[in-house]
């Protein structure tokens, strides 16, 4: 089977304007679009530029826009997209360095801003205990698996019309450390979280879930969060 | 040019690279120190891929020593004992520190403490994760706290050579390259640290992430830095095959093993009962990986060259629930590994072997450090599932706080401007040249032949045939075309050709010592030594540069805490 591939094309420095290119490419069993991608570069045009690192969906590094939809090129098999016709363009709402390779810089200094790091208690000496049933990590536990890919960031349209907005990546990292009962600063990231730049310019429109490689549900953290800005509001918030 | 001055100078953001970062900073927040990664920070090398876990010993049933013997045997008694002795001593800090102080959060048991794990070759169950993808959790939590410091960060930005002073015997900082441009940084550095993880990937069937080519090692090789048992690459015995795709190669994780995940040939049978009966599947990585590469030689392999690891007889449910990750990789292939065999074939995995450190990562030239993969002794002849993040970790912490303790006593030693040209022009010559090798197929070929002749079973002759055609590609690369133009940044092609440039190195040092130790060890196999010797061999091979060639001599190893007698007798 041959695919039919278009590459979005673009040298910031050099050229006016992005181009297409199409490329014939034998396609071959369990074939994903990262294999797509690197067998252009290798075997066809070596001026490709792309990026991607471990090549199992663990480092995020490989989001693309793939047939009209943010993916980890990685994780999408050519046989799960149901058409030898793939469009290849790069990760949107991002700046383009060149092709498909974006600088993730404006994604990171957001995340940056909700301060993504623990602040540990005073008296937190030992590990916690915390048994699994006690409810205790709440919704956290399975968000901690982001790998910050990006993609929920190229399908928001929020951030898309306010560039200021924090996007759904760094608000649910901002949920996982306030609801962290380890951390000392929950009240700080919630101040900085209620901002007009934050969780109030989410409009519930569920495109971060729905591209979301690890299944997480960012509007869920963003919902957990407008719940304590108000407790905060009504000053109710225990944190 | 650009240039830059620093006290440290970190190389790779796996576990090594940022526990050296944070560590050094937290020594002394007023050094200036900058880390530069070939990727985007946190999100390259292998660290990040760590599935199964971390071995540490929490349990007060368990005991350090327990683990250091388990280490030791596992490394088949070669291992620098007081390496092994410092990772199983430290490893309960740095969980520790993760927990407390990183934001790492590792999986609980019922009664709310951390949960451990079974894993293969060890003698109590001790490895801490997260589900299992745990190194999303270590790298993801250790790359913020580098956010919350003031750390320069140089992303996407390659170490190609360390830059030393005219005796060669100090190393004053290094020459990289901003991938993003294609611009040159001289980094003149008190204390450098190389943590850029090993070079697996040499090979047709393998591991580890695109990004890790053996660049430090190269580089450290070609500064002068003496290195301690080459030929130790460890194989991981059920590496996923998926075809032409760069998905074949990828681990499913030691745990499934752990759990009592099932070996079959092609016909049916249950192999390990030939190799192993006693510890079968949980069997040490390097006698499972052979196994498997036996019967995949003998004809008893799938169509495709593999063996079909099975964990249906466990149980769906637990299987699904228990290692959702690998059940989600093994479906994008189309398979279930919940409900039924699946394919593996041993897949080339990690460096135990490399730069000789001591228990502070000082390595044998002044103001060079060098921890995690890229250093050698710490597992011997093999190493154990659990034990590598362990690594990097531990000695990244020591690495960075050693590096500041060196930077803060000693001053800049100028860089020479000469050598900064030299190894420019190196890089630059490759522009503008139309015709010559194509680095690709030279790629192509260097991952087959390292399979073929210097892969799980090897012999002196293939070894020596592999060594004269390593030797031409060396050269051969060198000549290589790049049809790019004049471009110079994101020139993935470019850095096509500085991977494999490095990994020729590397993979000539794996072969010589190959050659060298005539007797086979841990993952270490000659068909035509095939005995473990240790009349003769319980030593470790020592290879450092001389001229174009190297020097190679043995050094017994000094069994300072546990000496093969003591196992036996027990
Ligand atoms: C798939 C897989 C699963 C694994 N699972 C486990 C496990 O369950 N338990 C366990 O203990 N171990 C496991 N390991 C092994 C473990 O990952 C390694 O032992 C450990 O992560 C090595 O850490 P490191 O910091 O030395 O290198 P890495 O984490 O590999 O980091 C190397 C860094 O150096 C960078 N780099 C490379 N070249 C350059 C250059 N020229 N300039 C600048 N930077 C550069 C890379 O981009 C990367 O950031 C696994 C390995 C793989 C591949
Ligand atoms: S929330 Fe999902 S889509 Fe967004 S960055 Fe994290 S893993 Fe990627
Ligand atoms: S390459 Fe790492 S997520 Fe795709």
């Amino acid at each position: 089977m041959t695919l039919n591939v278009k590459v979005f094309r673009f040298n910031p420095e050099t050229d006016k304007m992005p181009r297409f290119d199409t490329f014939k490419i034998e396609e071959f069993p369990n074939m994903a679009v990262l294999d797509v991608v690197m067998n252009i570069q290798n075997y066809h045009d070596p001026t490709l530029a792309y990026r991607c690192s471990c090549r199992i969906g663990m480092c995020g590094s490989c989001a693309m826009y793939i047939n009209g939809r943010p993916r980890l090129a990685c994780r999408t098999q050519v046989s799960s997209l149901g058409t030898k016709d793939i469009t290849i363009m790069p990760l949107p709402n991002l700046p383009i360095i060149r092709d498909l390779a974006v600088d993730m810089e404006p994604f990171f200094e957001k995340y940056k801003k909700i301060k993504p790091y623990l602040i540990p208690k005073q008296d937190l000496k030992e590990p916690v205990i915390c048994k699994p049933d006690s409810g205790e990590r709440e919704l956290i536990d399975y968000m901690l698996e982001c790998i910050t890919c990006g993609a929920c960031y190229g399908a928001c349209t929020m951030v898309a019309t306010d560039p200021h907005y924090l996007g759904p990546a760094a608000l649910t990292r901002a949920y996982c450390l306030i609801a962290d009962k380890r951390d000392a600063a929950t009240r700080e990231r919630l101040v900085i979280v209620e901002q007009s730049e934050g969780v109030w310019r989410c409009h519930t429109q569920f495109n971060c879930a729905e591209v979301c490689p690890k299944k997480i549900v960012p509007t869920q953290a963003i919902q957990q969060l407008k719940k304590r800005c108000v407790f905060k509001r009504l000053g109710l918030f225990r944190g | 040019m650009e240039e830059i001055k620093a006290d440290i100078l970190i190389l790779g953001s796996g576990g090594a690279g940022l526990f050296a970062a944070l560590h050094a900073y937290d020594s002394n927040p007023r050094l200036k120190i900058v880390l530069a990664t070939k990727g985007l920070i946190g999100k390259c090398g292998c660290s990040r891929m760590v599935q199964g876990g971390y071995n540490v010993v929490l349990d007060p049933k368990d005991s350090v020593e327990l683990h250091f013997k388990d280490t030791i045997k596992g490394g088949a008694f070669i291992n620098n004992q007081e390496l092994a002795w410092t990772l199983v001593n430290d490893a309960p800090k740095r969980i520790h520190e993760m927990e407390t102080k990183i934001g790492c959060f590792f999986d609980r048991r019922e009664d709310g403490r951390i949960h451990q794990k079974p894993f293969a070759g060890q003698s109590f169950d001790r490895t801490v994760h997260r589900g299992d993808l745990t190194g999303i959790e270590i790298i993801a939590r250790a790359t913020d706290q580098v956010f919350a410091r003031d750390i320069t960060v140089l992303e996407e930005t390659r170490g190609l050579e360390l830059l030393t002073n005219s005796n060669g015997d100090r190393v004053v900082g290094a020459l990289l390259m901003n991938i993003r441009t294609g611009q040159f940084i001289v980094v003149n550095a008190k204390a450098v640290i190389v943590a850029t993880g090993g070079s697996a990937s040499m090979y047709k069937i393998s591991a580890p992430s695109f990004d890790k080519t053996g660049d430090g090692m190269a580089m450290c090789w070609r500064a002068g830095a003496e290195f301690v048992d080459m030929e130790m690459l460890q194989f991981h015995p059920t590496g996923l095959l998926a075809g032409k795709s760069r998905l074949s190669g990828s681990v499913l994780e030691e745990g499934l093993r752990g759990a009592g995940g099932r070996l079959y040939n092609a016909i049916g049978e249950r192999f390990m009962e030939r190799y192993d009966p006693e510890r079968l599947e949980r069997s040490t990585r390097d006698r499972v990986a052979r196994a498997g590469y036996m019967e995949i030689m003998a004809g008893r392999g799938t169509p495709a060259g593999g063996v079909l690891l099975d964990m249906s007889h466990l149980g769906a449910e637990f299987v699904e629930s228990k290692f959702p990750g690998m059940c989600e990789r093994v479906r994008d292939i189309g398979k279930d590994l919940a409900r039924e065999p699946v394919e593996v074939s041993p897949t080339a995995h990690f460096q135990m072997g490399g730069v000789r450190i001591d228990v502070n990562c000082y390595s044998s030239l002044k103001g060079l450090f060098v921890a995690g993969e890229d250093a050698g002794g710490v597992h011997g002849a093999n190493r154990l599932g659990g034990n590598g993040i362990a690594d990097s970790t531990v000695f990244g912490a020591r690495a960075g706080d050693a590096a500041a303790e060196f930077a803060q006593s000693q001053d800049w030693v100028p860089v020479d401007q000469v050598q900064v040209k030299m190894f420019t022009n190196n890089v630059l010559k490759f522009f503008g040249r139309a015709d010559g090798p194509d680095v690709y197929q030279l790629r192509d070929e260097l991952k087959n032949l390292m399979w073929e002749k210097v892969g799980v079973v090897r012999t002196g002759q293939k070894l020596e045939q592999a060594l004269k055609r390593l030797a031409e590609m060396s050269e051969e690369v060198e000549r290589a075309k790049l049809p790019t133009g004049s471009l110079r940044g994101y020139n993935l092609a470019l850095n096509e050709i500085l991977n494999l440039r490095n990994q020729l190195v590397v993979a000539q040092l794996v072969a010589a010592s190959a050659l060298y130790r005539k007797e086979s060890r841990g993952s270490h196999y000659r068909e035509d030594f095939p005995e473990t010797d240790n009349q003769n061999w319980l030593c470790n091979i020592f290879m450092r540069k001389k001229g174009d060639g190297y020097f190679i001599e043995t050094r017994p190893v000094k069994l300072t805490r546990l000496r093969p007698e003591d196992v036996a007798a027990k």
